[in-house]
């Protein structure tokens, strides 16, 4: 039903735009059905709850791009809006970023991308959130917060080219930061499928940090080897895959602003993959916004930089090929996967003298992002690192250096993978924990 | 809007009284944006857009539920106040502390923001123009550098709202704010590059473009940039020195540094998995933070500005809000909520940026209280010290405590008189540092422009942060190596 809702809004408006004068019209119509649970001081502190459905449309005319949203409920407002942008359409310069939309091609869909024990939770996840309260709490820990949600999404695309396509999918997403004296612990989980045995993991792998981290004490900045857990990784490495779409590129906000594929840009132990093409990654679909279908690459493989993502008009206006990324305007990743290295991560801190596990960051800025020097401050547990061995737990630094130097750093990669999904990993991530030689730190003076 | 959309606000209300619970909010909210971004000149596209629905608040049994619902119709709010109410009595036995609301006199009131140049008084063609006139500026500014690429975006926009509570309140509201952003890169190979992001943004309509004076001021700012490429030396970094903080980063300063913290949600754990928790606790009224220069305010109601607004998102009348007050912590923000666990009332800090998101507590116009001096008087007396007029790199720890500002424009101070461009100078302190160190304050008050990120699912709502030039004495400064 939800299909045939969404397919018969697209070709409605994609009728009304043609009838209008435009000589192009691409519409995505989205399903979002979510609960949420949000959890402070060991208690629920908000339930939430959205049931709604979207439009985003594209229209072109004579090379002029221009774009609509709205809800579905008042599609009618929609139309409306089309008609005014039909006489806007003369008025604005072409785009220098005009390209045809591409035909249609055949879409190989994936499978399984609905699971069904998630769309009981969307309609009832209180058994969900007494599991995380329970699990999080197996261990001496003084509180929690964090979230928990659940959601069903379906996506329609049709455009005046003939693409006629559906998609949906569910995810989970959630994360547990658990205190114990003056320590703290986080961790998360994405994925389009519930496993509560992850979710148990997740809540216990924060509490078990949090623990670990109970008496931080004072450490002095400098340049040291750190194990960037899942979570920290996934929050810098994001950052340089969302650098790699084209439109960052020439918008000079990106680090590939000077490189080209075929370049050296990291330690040739990193590979990172754009993955649309992984059932178990909340963002996999088959086709993008242009109709194009989806296929996984690397951004990255062994240190050598392959891929900038396009949409077909940052293909045509850089030279090259649509890499299936379009969004109904610019082309963006779908998920981050960062291939397994060979090491535990008793291995990986075994390998370091002088330094420090850290598992969590946020508040990532940067000064520049041609040259992409940045600063992070961490948060939770950072277990200090001499010879080898976890010797205790630091208060909170600064890692203040740039992504290049970062990536050409990477020593190693550990031999397990972890989902991560949440405020500072906003692109669903897999990847393992990783250490970075001589990493920049830095400290408040005074 | 139309009456239709209040009859739908009163239903959600009766639905919910219906269906027993303790209280009831429900809020009709659109926001409609219109944006035009070029790059280099060029148009890159033209976006119109809006979203509208209604959201619901209930509180059943001691526990909270909220949802919203874009379907304007009564079964679209009925199942949507159902589906808060279920949800919310289903988690009632996890619940310790049952959530109560305080009592407040709450408004019945509409009010709109004044526009003395509509959106439609200015052409498209001459929105684009204004655009392509910035590059046309900025391109020709330098000579040895190349400006490497300018993203310049113009955005109007509109919120409008109703709000109708179960205990009275009754608001309806309208605000247009202009936006205008920029990202400039400037490059000379060999030297490297510098890079600028800064947006204007406020409530009001196309005057604004004449106050904030971009054709005239950036093509300054590039030719600035290629100087630092060019001529800027290395900050003191071995001892340390005064520095003159400049009301850009002031603005940021009392934003991250006393607004956050201050926010009572935060200091009660409720945002403690997202954006943290906060050095303030509970307890911390009357504790001194900062010298007696410290008076920081938050004030919604300041007319044209970012973060206007007469009446919060659960119908509490607005005010100024003394956050620090000569130094000393003196007030939280407050909503509902918060106001009940403290025993106090709500000072009207509770916003929602649209239909899907639930009221949370947050700040609007945040601001350093301005002193006499001027700026020469504020360096005079500095023997040796740095300038910092503006920023990029920024960032503070989850309590708010540990700040860092990576300094854009900064200027060496030497017996009382600017000596040239400094490069990539770093203040990083803590707050109780920040605001002990303050001796001095000019009276040169700005406000900047901010979208501050709070809540999960994420909310972005308009603010405006400001405050004069301020010295610091005594600090250590770190550099950007």
């Amino acid at each position: 039903m939800i299909r045939d809702e969404l397919l018969g809004v697209g070709e409605r408006i994609v009728k009304r735009g043609l009838e209008k004068g435009f000589d192009e019209v691409a519409v995505r119509a989205d399903y979002y059905d979510a609960v949420m649970v949000k959890f402070a001081n060991s208690e629920p502190s908000v339930v939430q709850s959205w049931r709604e459905r979207e439009v985003g449309v594209y229209v072109s005319k004579n090379g002029r791009i221009l774009g609509t949203s709205g809800s579905v409920e008042s599609l009618g407002d929609v139309e409306a809006i089309l008609d005014k942008l039909s006489g806007v359409a003369d008025k604005i310069p072409e785009s220098m970023l005009y390209a045809p939309l591409p035909e249609p091609s055949e879409i190989s869909f994936m499978d399984n991308l609905v699971d069904d024990r998630v769309l009981g939770v969307v309609k009832d996840p209180s058994d969900v959130s007494e599991l995380i309260v329970e699990a999080v709490q197996r261990r001496p820990i003084d509180y929690f917060a964090g979230m928990f949600e659940a959601a069903y999404t379906a996506r329609a695309l049709v455009t005046s080219k003939g693409a006629r396509l559906f998609e949906d999918g569910t995810y989970i997403k959630s994360y547990i930061r658990a205190f114990a004296g003056e320590g703290s612990g986080q961790w998360s989980l994405g994925s389009r499928r519930l496993d509560k045995k992850k979710i148990e993991d997740m809540a216990e792998t924060a509490a078990r940090y949090a623990v670990e981290a109970r008496s931080p004490v004072e450490v002095e900045p400098g340049v040291y080897d750190i194990v960037l857990s899942p979570m920290v990784a996934g929050n810098l490495f994001n950052y340089v895959t969302r650098m790699a779409s084209a439109l960052s590129v020439l918008m000079g906000m990106s680090i590939f602003a000077s490189k080209k594929p075929g370049d050296k840009v990291a330690s040739e132990k990193l590979t990172i993959i754009d993955d649309p093409r992984n059932p178990e990654l909340p963002n996999s679909w088959s086709f993008d916004d242009e109709g194009v279908e989806t296929y996984s690459k690397p951004i990255i493989e062994r240190g050598v930089f392959k891929t900038l993502l396009h949409n077909s008009k940052t293909a045509a206006k850089m030279g090259g090929k649509t890499t299936g990324n379009a969004g109904l305007l610019s082309p963006h990743p779908w998920n981050m996967s960062i291939p397994a290295g060979d090491r535990d991560l008793e291995e990986l801190i075994g390998d370091v003298k002088n330094g420090f596990l850290v598992t969590n960051n946020w508040y990532t800025r940067l000064q520049n992002y041609v040259e992409g020097t940045f600063s992070t401050i961490t948060r939770d547990a950072i277990l200090i690192i001499r010879n080898g061995e976890i010797t205790g737990s630091a208060k909170k630094f600064r890692i203040a250096d740039t992504f290049p130097r970062i990536l050409g750093n990477i020593e190693a990669l550990g031999k397990n993978l972890y989902d991560i999904y949440w405020w500072e990993v906003e692109l669903p991530s897999r990847l393992p924990y990783v250490l970075v030689r001589d990493v920049h730190t830095s400290k408040h003076t005074g | 809007m139309t009456w239709e959309m209040e009859d739908l606000v009163f239903h959600a209300v009766k639905k919910g009284e219906e269906l027993g619970v303790e209280y009831v909010e429900a809020r009709y909210h659109k926001r409609g944006t219109k944006t035009i971004i070029t790059r280099n000149g060029g148009v890159l596209g033209l976006q119109s857009s809006f979203d509208e629905g209604i959201a619901v608040r209930v509180l059943v049994d001691g526990a909270l539920g909220f949802s919203s619902t874009e379907i304007l119709t009564r079964e679209g709010v009925e199942d949507a106040v159902r589906r808060a109410v279920d949800n919310a009595r289903r988690h009632s036995s996890l619940m310790k502390e049952p959530i109560r609301f305080s009592e407040e006199r709450l408004g019945r009131a509409s009010y709109t923001a004044a526009q003395r140049k509509g959106f439609d008084e200015v052409s498209d063609e001459d929105k684009v123009s204004y655009l392509a006139e910035i590059w046309s500026k900025v391109s020709g500014a330098v000579r040895e550098a190349r400006v490497a690429a300018l993203m310049a975006m113009l955005s109007e926009s509109f919120e409008e709202k109703v709000l109708v509570t179960s205990d009275g309140a009754y608001v309806r509201s309208l605000v247009p704010r202009l936006s205008l952003g920029y990202n400039v890169v400037v490059t000379i190979p060999s030297k490297g590059t510098i890079q600028r992001w800064f947006s204007h943004s406020a409530s009001g309509g196309y005057e604004l473009l004449d106050e904030w004076g971009v054709h005239d001021y950036l093509p300054r700012d590039v030719e600035t940039y290629e100087k630092i490429l060019l001529e800027a030396r290395k900050p003191p970094t071995d001892k340390p020195v005064d520095v003159v903080v400049g009301s850009e980063i002031v603005g940021l300063v009392v934003h991250e540094s006393c607004g956050h913290p201050s926010e009572a949600d935060r200091i009660l754990g409720r945002e403690a998995a997202q954006a943290g928790k906060s050095f303030i606790k509970p307890d911390m009224r009357g504790y001194r933070i900062g010298s007696e220069h410290a008076t920081v305010i938050d004030d919604p109601t300041i007319p044209g500005s970012n973060g206007f607004y007469l009446y919060d998102e659960e119908g509490v009348p607005a005010r100024p809000r003394y956050l620090y007050k000569e130094g000393v912590i003196n007030e939280f923000l407050h909503n509902r909520w918060t106001a009940a666990v403290f025993g106090t009332k709500s000072n009207a800090a509770a916003r929602a940026n649209g239909f899907r998101g639930e009221p949370i507590v947050r700040m609007a116009n945040t601001y350093f209280k301005p002193g006499d001096m001027s700026f020469e008087e504020l360096i005079e007396d500095v023997k040796l010290g740095v300038y910092m007029k503006s920023y990029m790199e920024w960032n503070i720890d989850d309590e708010r405590w540990s700040q860092r500002y990576g300094g854009l424009e900064a200027y060496l101070i030497e017996n009382g008189e600017l000596k040239g461009l400094v490069k990539n100078p770093v203040l990083e302190v803590t707050t109780k540092k920040f605001y002990s160190s303050v001796d001095a304050v000019d009276g040169n008050l700005r406000f900047y422009a901010g979208t501050c990120g709070k809540g999960e699912p994420m909310q972005g709502v308009p603010v405006w942060f400001g405050g004069p030039d301020v010295r610091l004495r005594n600090i250590m400064l770190r550099v950007i190596a």
